[in-house]
């Protein structure tokens, strides 16, 4: 019994605490928790981001860099909320999106095909949308061939094909004849994974008939699934000379299977295996340096949150209309010339330690 | 004779289905039987052993945990953090599992003291540990583990470290279900609680220390994870209370509590491992796996169940006969 009242009494002093902490935050609108933590300015501007999941390693480095980015705008205040992962939660944000009456909105897409609709009501709504990472685009919505981006809306977003293309042109030449190769593919019906896998079919299958895919599989952009796959699959006796995969989180997983195989790795160090990837995270860099990753292509978080923000603050001042914001990051090649200038980028943002070793 | 052999296949059913599924799995695949596979299948297991112990105990005395998946993703960021700070194992694994334990002293609090029903309790924490280790590493992963990652990766000979610590903690738990009062208490609470409380058993206490124990395992698990992947993941194994909650019903742990052995978990563990392991092996679709092991699982459990039951059923049946002919 005491300690039942003494339960009812933690609970409540926490509800009161959280409640008291809502209703101090004036100019943070938002319900779910991240806010840009701007000192927006009064009158100013509400834009809100609804991210795809907080658990999602990318969404959660762009929802940081917006918030960075945002910092710059004293005139535009930005609210961060964020899908989970979940259709349903994502589009009951995109709903609240419109009893809030924000100015302008930007969705990072959990499943583009369940978002078109709700992305639509904004639209109808009358407020700007910027669809990012990615693009939503009129065959999201109704079916069609159209792949153009969504009537009514803006992107700024990265090219899942040219990313992937990084990659696949340097494989054409650094692959063996009749090489063996496995692919990592990230999760069934996103727009980037179906892409960039489209790309390597693009630019390095038609051009490497020789080339046998040992073995394919989804992966969903995890290590830890790309990890238990590649143990399986060195099983087969045949030597594996490249990993091809969607993302660097699913080639980090994979190379962490062979980095002990001597058949692999051997005594020194030295990789016998290529393994491309995408999007130039931390972890990516540090294993080009290492000589276990080949080279990877830069999806900039930072670059895609600076371009979101100079779109929304520009369509907000009445300088672009939203339907011109229509803008694509680069996808810089990463390789082992090159990887110690991102290897500092990501030291200075405080990712990894000073050496980077 | 026949009765006999009945009676061995009913109570030895998982075993007999882990036996058939290593025949089969080694006709299917040449490459299964080869001693490095079936080293990788161990090490792959480890954690969800681990995790599957907990649940164990947790489901003999009636209750479970939803939130293994966030505590483990919580105790092994907060322990690579800990290690990248002080460069110290011991200091990595006291915070792995003092970070489980206190986890899973707040479930035992809601489970044991105020009543609040387990599915309910450890749903809630799943959601705040989640919350916790996306905010402390700010949903980012964190890297460079140094030699924090020979906890998941290293070997001691052929033998990879966590199986040995799995070994270890097997023989552990093994001694603390058979030979304590403790262990002993549980099957009693699980089988009827009034009773068992009747019979002079503490049950918050049994309750407390499932959760407790329950909480190191995790830290464990969570440490091997994440050395494993050899990054500290905020966002790794979600979804993993599944996997420790299928390894200990298909080893024959009853949902309606009082019944499992640690020796069936190991080899519910192992019908799965081999099944994803063989799965993987032919190259096997992983949304068809889902399938297959889906249905799998059930017709494993089914069959142990149904063979159960008409055991029990022909037991009232016998007495009912011997009842009348007095």
């Amino acid at each position: 019994m005491k300690a039942k009242k003494l339960a009812a009494m933690v609970l409540s002093a926490a509800m009161a605490v959280s409640l008291a902490a809502c209703g101090s935050s004036p100019g943070t609108s938002n319900d779910t928790g991240n806010s840009s933590g701007t000192d927006a300015a009064e009158g100013a501007k509400r834009v809100c981001f609804v991210a795809r999941a907080s658990a999602d390693t990318f969404a959660a480095w762009l929802t940081s860099e917006l918030k960075k980015a945002a910092a710059d705008y004293s005139d535009i205040d930005l609210t961060c909320v964020s899908g989970e992962a979940d259709d349903n939660t994502e589009n009951g944000l995109l709903e609240d999106c419109i009893t809030k009456n924000y100015d302008l909105v930007i969705v990072q897409s959990n499943n583009n095909a369940a978002q078109a609709p709700y992305v639509k009501n904004l639209v109808d709504a009358g407020i700007p949308v910027i669809t990012t990472n990615p693009t939503t685009h009129q065959s999201d919505l109704d079916g069609s061939d159209n792949d153009s981006v969504m009537e009514g809306t803006g992107t700024v977003d990265a090219d899942p094909m040219e990313q992937a293309k990084v990659g696949a042109s340097r494989a054409v030449d650094e692959i063996p004849e009749n090489a063996n190769v496995v692919i990592l593919r990230g999760p069934s019906g996103n727009y980037h994974a179906e892409k960039r896998r489209e790309a390597w079919d693009t630019y390095f299958f038609k051009e490497r008939p020789d080339v046998t895919i040992l073995y394919e599989d989804y992966a969903n952009w995890n290590s830890d699934e790309a990890l238990t796959l590649m143990e399986s699959w060195v099983q087969s006796g045949k030597h594996i000379d490249a990993i091809i995969s969607m993302n660097d989180n699913m080639a980090a997983g994979a190379i962490e299977a062979i980095r002990k195989n001597t058949d692999y790795v051997s005594a020194d160090g030295k990789a016998n295996f290529l393994a491309y990837g995408v999007d130039g995270t931390a972890q990516g860099c540090l294993l080009i340096k290492e000589g276990l990753l080949t080279c990877t292509a830069l999806q900039s978080a930072a670059d895609l949150a600076k371009k979101n923000m100079e779109y929304a603050d520009k369509v907000l001042k009445g300088e672009v209309k939203i339907t011109d914001v229509n803008d694509y990051v680069d996808a810089p090649e990463i390789n082992a010339e090159n990887v110690e200038e991102y290897i500092q980028m990501y030291v200075e943002n405080g990712e990894i330690s000073g050496d980077g070793a | 004779m026949k009765t006999n052999l009945t009676h061995y296949l009913q109570k030895y059913s998982i075993y007999i289905v882990l036996a058939v599924l290593f025949i089969a799995c080694s006709l299917i695949s040449p490459y299964f039987l080869q001693s490095n596979n079936l080293i990788n299948v161990s090490r792959q297991l480890c954690v969800g052993i681990l995790i599957a112990y907990g649940e164990m105990l947790l489901i003999i005395s009636g209750f479970l945990d939803l939130s293994v998946g966030s505590v483990l993703a919580l105790a092994g960021v907060f322990s690579v953090s800990a290690y990248q700070q002080t460069q110290s194992m011991l200091v990595a694994i006291a915070v792995a599992v003092l970070v489980g334990m206190f986890c899973n002293l707040i479930n035992g609090f809601f489970v044991a003291q105020c009543n609040v029903p387990a599915f309910i309790a450890t749903l809630g924490m799943q959601m705040a540990a989640r919350g916790v280790a996306l905010y402390y590493t700010n949903g980012q992963n964190i890297l460079q583990l140094g030699n924090f990652v020979k906890i998941g990766q290293g070997t001691v000979g052929p033998i990879p470290v966590p199986v040995l610590i799995v070994i270890g903690i097997t023989a552990l738990i093994w001694y603390i279900m058979n030979h304590t009062k403790y262990g002993r208490g549980l099957y009693a609470i699980g089988g009827s609680r009034s009773a068992a409380e009747a019979s002079g058993i503490n049950a918050k206490r049994s309750i407390y220390v499932s959760y407790l124990i329950n909480g190191i395992l995790v830290g464990f698990a969570g440490m091997i994870f994440m050395a494993r992947n050899n990054a500290g993941l905020p966002n790794g194994a979600i979804g993993y209370e599944m996997t420790g909650l299928t390894a200990a019903i298909v080893g024959g742990t009853s949902f309606t509590g009082g019944i499992g052995t640690v020796s069936g978990t190991v080899a519910g563990a192992f019908i799965i491992g081999f099944l994803e392991n063989v799965m993987n092996l032919t190259g096997v679709n992983s949304y068809i796996q889902q399938v297959i092991e889906g249905s799998i699982i059930v017709l494993a459990v089914a069959y142990d169940v149904v063979s159960k039951s008409k055991k029990s059923q022909k037991v009232i049946i016998v007495k009912e006969a011997k009842e009348t002919a007095k």
